[in-house]
């Protein structure tokens, strides 16, 4: 049987190459897509894990503050607490490379003295003197050096808030040898150096602790934590990992979610092939029945076959995926750097068990696709094997059973949904998953029922979209593909337009003011990027300037998570647009903040913790934990946890003077923008400052929110082009089942020509199907991405707008592709012979 | 004397893998005056239904020549002789070939449909075949629930639907048992001569080869003309 099996298997795949190709081509692309956002969300938490074990590898915990920075002074009462063998402070800056676009270094200063194992070129920093004394002493690691063209002696000049520093490469250190996934953008100095050149004198980021062998590390770490209070945070890098991965969780399930709609648009790719192969086989398979081979052989001889081409597609979609994944490493490290402000990834780690799952995942899913139609065949008995099929009357008849158990998905799920399985995190992907199983399932009835409706007075458009309903066995399942993929094509673009559009008036209403001043080195809330007080001083008073908000922005602790909070002129004249609220009176919240030093809360956050305007806020201050009374609940779009905006007299109230991280300039009436502009340019030096008017900013902001979706649309991309590949394969399907029929209408005198316009107007017919009932899923499907998912994950509120324009030009583009993928079938069916007229019923 | 169908020293080969040439016709010569009913009989194999197919433009002879109404088919592009067949021949197979997902009179149109003629002027006309061949109530019917009799009354519409002058008819009655074969038979000779279509059809029924002007037999690709004349 098994050497029947290879013969059988290679004459098969010989005589339907096509078939073959498309087949294994949708099982790759289904992997490839799989695998390529496996490895990217594997590496988006690897590189700032790699670059935390680089640095703190050693250490068994780290002493974080709730504040943005932690007292120096605790070094020396955790440095004393017992079970402590050794701690260090560290002192992080975010710098930007002058002269590069977003190049940011992450320095680290640290005690040149602690006993951390740093991996320097040579063994040694070289003369400890100099790495003390020589003002911007840094050591970089060679694969920069090498990136960058630098040596040992060179000089670089980065920017720290609104200051220029050169630093001058002392030495190379090589953290990869510690942790291959280290980025090579970090850069280490002397902690003093640190604070001295690019930060602030006094304050640390983190204590590195090292317990003594005797010491159980969770007693210790519960010790400290009680001698220094509540004002930090003792955590193991296990701790910071979890709190890390918890931040991106959302973004890693959305892009998973998507690349396991291509895999299951892929599938129904391999049903069809099967019962392709089904078709061309029947006689073949009843001959073997006759002979005496089991039912479980002729299973076993179709699986085995799928098995086969899965693996191919395996082999093929695992290097593809790897290749997708460096292809589109750097869109999805942007991504993750301007929402989560997480290290960019710069080297991709792919554990072999990585490719293994995705090889899994594609046989298996090969497998599930096949075994309908397998089982369906080896279980007929031998005589409707060898006797004229009908294949096509099954399906019909169980169109209705399949709309029932369509209905039934939709309706258990929405039950479901109701009685209380709204309040779980996840359940927008439950509804999600029931609309996309109950979707196939309704396909062959609604195929059935709008076909039906059809009256033809030609042999033309409206004939061939009849007959697309009289072979369901074949078409509803490349209908049901197509609708999957547009479904998701509607729905996600629905999503992103609706939310570009809410963006772009959101931005319109709260970018109010005529130029924006930030430093190069910013890239969120958090960093120590500030702009220096005697600038904003003389720009608060530049000619022409009417006024000015500034804004000093930082991360802190309430309760159990992160805020981003930002201190703002709330009262400045003509800002109170900046903030559009969804709850709370704008005057009377406005007049709050300033005078009684209320908060704004952002909605990400008032959704999350479920805090909306009359409750109050705890955060951790300078003196402790204080209640701030929430005024307004105001539209965000923040990634992070939340964000909440205090009047900037309250915020050095509760947690003192500070430099501020940006500044807004109202101009006067008049004053033209973009000459303003040159005339900051011109007067300071703003080679470490963006100065950007209101309308770039606004362009940026737009650049940045495509850029974060470019992955989204490329997985929309597969996805469709493997349900065309679906399209394809029914066609050749069709053309092969058809013979019969094509060769009658050539009999009765069909030219050539009229067979190729019916196969087009048939593939033109299931793209229109498709793209009916994809769109009614997509539709769905955009509701449940914008009312449900993001609230459950990002606490969005996103106004339902429709891109009437781009989803137009989609229809016509699936439209046109259905007509393509048809092309090529249509001129094998054209080329039937009248000849071809069999004995086999049609 | 007018003639519907010439075939003048046809022959068709053909190759088979190991074996060599295989001689479907050899060397056929015959003609078919207009209005005639001829019947050829022949057992399986015989190239019958070869000789069909060559004179409905289907297949192509090897050598010789085929006329239709006077037109030499080698002189025809493949096209010309699809809208020959679709102007001027009515085809009947054995196993009826109707359109499952098709109505009774929406298979009946089916040429029409082809041919690019509004359903609406052939209306009265599907209708008068349907009402002629007993199944004007069945009209709307779809084709699966028609017995084998039924099906080949609505192929028989099918093929005369567009007055065609020459009716070719692959043993017509030979998916029909005996009584179903005779009034098939007699529906098909009856509305042939009422429409002054000539006939030519193949059969292994002797009983039913009887029934036209003339009787011819084949035998392994030869034909033996005047059986009965």
């Amino acid at each position: 049987m098994i050497r029947y099996f290879f013969k059988a298997m290679g004459a098969h795949f010989r005589s339907g190459r096509l078939l073959f190709v498309l087949t294994v081509l949708g099982v790759a692309l289904g992997v490839a897509s799989v695998l390529s956002i496996q490895i990217i969300n594997q590496n988006s938490l690897a590189a700032f894990e790699g670059s935390m074990m680089a640095v703190s590898g050693d250490a068994d915990l780290s002493v974080l503050g709730r504040l943005p920075t932690l007292p120096e002074s605790l070094y020396v009462d955790v440095l004393g607490e017992e079970g402590v063998a050794a701690a260090w402070p560290l002192y992080r800056v975010s710098v930007s490379l002058a002269q590069h676009d977003r190049f940011f270094l992450e320095v680290i200063g640290f005690d040149i003295f602690a006993p951390i194992r740093v991996p320097w070129e040579g063994g040694s920093p070289g003369d400890l003197s100099e790495v003390l004394a020589r003002p911007g002493w840094a050591a970089f690691t060679p694969a920069l050096a090498d990136q960058m063209g630098w040596s040992v002696g060179d000089s670089v000049q980065v920017y720290s808030g609104s200051r220029s520093v050169s630093l001058h490469i002392g030495a190379l250190v090589d953290f990869q040898k510690l942790s291959p996934l280290a980025s090579p953008k970090m850069v280490v100095m002397d902690i003093a150096q640190a604070q001295h050149l690019l930060g602030r004198s006094g304050q640390v980021h983190q204590i590195d602790v090292v317990a003594t062998d005797d010491t159980d590390v969770a007693q210790l770490q519960a010790r400290i934590q009680k001698k220094l209070g509540e004002s930090v945070q003792v955590v193991t890098p296990e701790g910071r990992s979890r709190q890390t991965e918890g931040l991106i969780s959302a973004f890693r399930l959305n892009l998973t979610a998507l690349s396991l709609i291509s895999l299951f648009v892929g599938l129904f790719l391999v049903y069809s092939s099967t019962q392709a192969s089904l078709v061309r086989r029947r006689a073949e398979f009843g001959m073997l029945r006759s002979i005496g081979t089991t039912r479980g052989q002729v299973f076993g001889l179709i699986v085995g076959e799928v098995v086969v081409t899965g693996t191919l597609g395996v082999l093929i979609g695992l290097p593809l995926g790897y290749w997708g994944a460096l292809e589109n490493v750097d869109v999805v490290s942007a991504t993750l750097t301007n929402l989560y402000m997480l290290e960019e990834i710069s080297t991709l780690h792919v554990s072999p068990w990585l490719f293994a799952t995705a090889g899994l995942i594609g046989v298996g899913g090969a497998i599930l696709g096949a075994l309908m139609p397998a089982w369906d065949m080896s279980r007929r008995d031998t005589r409707s094997l060898l006797s004229a099929f009908t294949l096509h009357e099954k399906i019909g008849s169980f169109a209705p059973h399949l709309s029932a158990a369509g209905l039934g998905v939709f309706t258990l799920v929405g039950v479901w949904y109701v009685a209380g399985g709204s309040r779980w995190q996840h359940a927008g992907f439950v509804l999600a998953v029931g609309l996309l199983t109950g979707l196939p399932l309704l396909t062959p009835m609604a195929v059935r029922l709008l076909t039906q409706q059809i009256k033809f007075r030609t042999f033309g458009l409206a004939y061939a979209l009849k007959s697309v309903g009289a072979r369901l066995q074949t078409t509803a399942f490349a209908v049901a593909a197509l609708a999957i993929a547009v479904s998701m094509l509607v729905g996600i673009t629905l999503m992103i337009g609706s939310f570009r559009e809410t963006l772009t008036v959101w931005i319109g209403t709260t970018v109010v003011a005529d130029i924006y001043v930030t430093p190069s080195s910013w890239r969120g809330q958090g960093d120590e990027a500030f702009l220096e007080a005697d600038l904003v001083e003389r720009m608060r008073r530049f000619p022409g300037v009417k006024a000015m908000d500034r804004l000093r922005g930082f991360l802190v602790s309430s309760q159990d998570q992160r805020l981003a909070l930002a201190g703002v002129d709330i009262g400045i004249a003509g800002g109170a647009t900046r903030f559009t609220l969804l709850e709370g009176d704008s005057e009377t919240a406005f007049a709050q903040v300033e005078e009684a030093g209320w908060v704004l809360v952002g909605e990400t956050l008032a959704r999350k913790k479920n805090l909306w305007v009359g409750d109050s806020v705890p955060i951790y201050t300078q003196n402790g934990i204080h209640s701030f009374p929430i005024a307004g609940v105001y539209y965000d779009y923040n990634a992070q946890g939340g964000a909440v905006i205090l009047d900037l007299q309250t915020v050095e109230k509760y947690w003192g003077q500070g430099p501020v991280n940006s500044v807004a300039l109202y101009l006067e009436a008049g004053v033209d923008t973009e000459a303003m502009v040159d005339a900051l340019k011109a007067e300071f030096d703003t080679s470490a400052m963006d100065i950007r008017s209101n309308r770039r900013l606004r362009e940026e902001a737009m650049t940045i929110f495509d850029q974060t979706f470019a992955v989204t649309r490329l997985l929309q991309g597969i996805s469709l082009m493997i349900a065309v590949c679906g399209i394809a394969l029914m066609l050749l399907v069709l053309a092969r089942e058809q013979v019969s029929e094509l060769a009658l209408y050539r009999a009765i005198g069909a030219t050539r020509y009229q067979l190729f316009s019916l196969f087009v107007g048939k593939g033109l017919g299931m793209g229109l199907l498709g793209l009916v009932m994809g769109s009614v899923g997509g539709i769905s499907l955009a509701m449940i991405l914008i009312f449900v998912i993001n609230r459950a994950y990002f606490g969005w509120t996103i106004q339902v707008y429709w891109p009437w324009f781009t989803l137009g030009q989609q229809a016509i583009t699936i439209l046109a592709v259905s007509m393509l993928a048809s092309l090529y079938p249509a001129l094998k069916a054209s080329r039937t012979p009248a000849t071809e007229l069999g004995r086999d019923d049609i | 004397m007018d003639h519907s169908l010439t075939f003048s020293g046809v022959s068709k080969v053909y190759e088979t893998f190991g074996s060599g040439s295989k001689y479907a016709l050899q060397k056929v010569s015959f003609e078919v005056e207009k209005g005639r009913k001829v019947a050829v009989i022949g057992r399986s194999g015989s190239g019958k239904s070869t000789l069909l197919h060559i004179a409905a433009g289907i297949d192509v002879p090897s050598s010789g020549r085929v006329c239709i109404h006077g037109r030499d088919l080698n002189d025809l592009s493949e096209g010309d002789r699809t809208r020959m067949r679709r102007d001027e021949i009515g085809l009947i197979f054995q196993f009826f070939h109707l359109l499952p997902h098709l109505s009774v009179y929406d298979n009946v149109t089916l040429p029409c449909l082809i041919s690019g003629d509004r359903i609406r002027d052939v209306d009265a006309r599907v209708r008068e075949l349907l009402q002629r061949v007993g199944l004007a109530d069945r009209a709307g019917d779809t084709v699966e629930k028609l017995s084998g009799g039924e099906m080949q009354r609505v192929a028989i519409c099918r093929a005369l639907l567009r007055k065609p002058r020459l009716l070719l008819a692959d043993e017509p009655t030979g998916n029909l048992d005996d009584e179903n074969g005779q009034r098939v038979m007699d529906l098909l000779l009856s509305l042939a001569t009422d429409e002054g279509s000539t006939l030519l059809y193949v059969t292994h029924s002797k009983e039913f080869a009887s029934l036209a002007d003339e009787e011819w037999e084949i035998h392994s690709g030869e034909l033996t003309k005047s059986v009965r004349a």
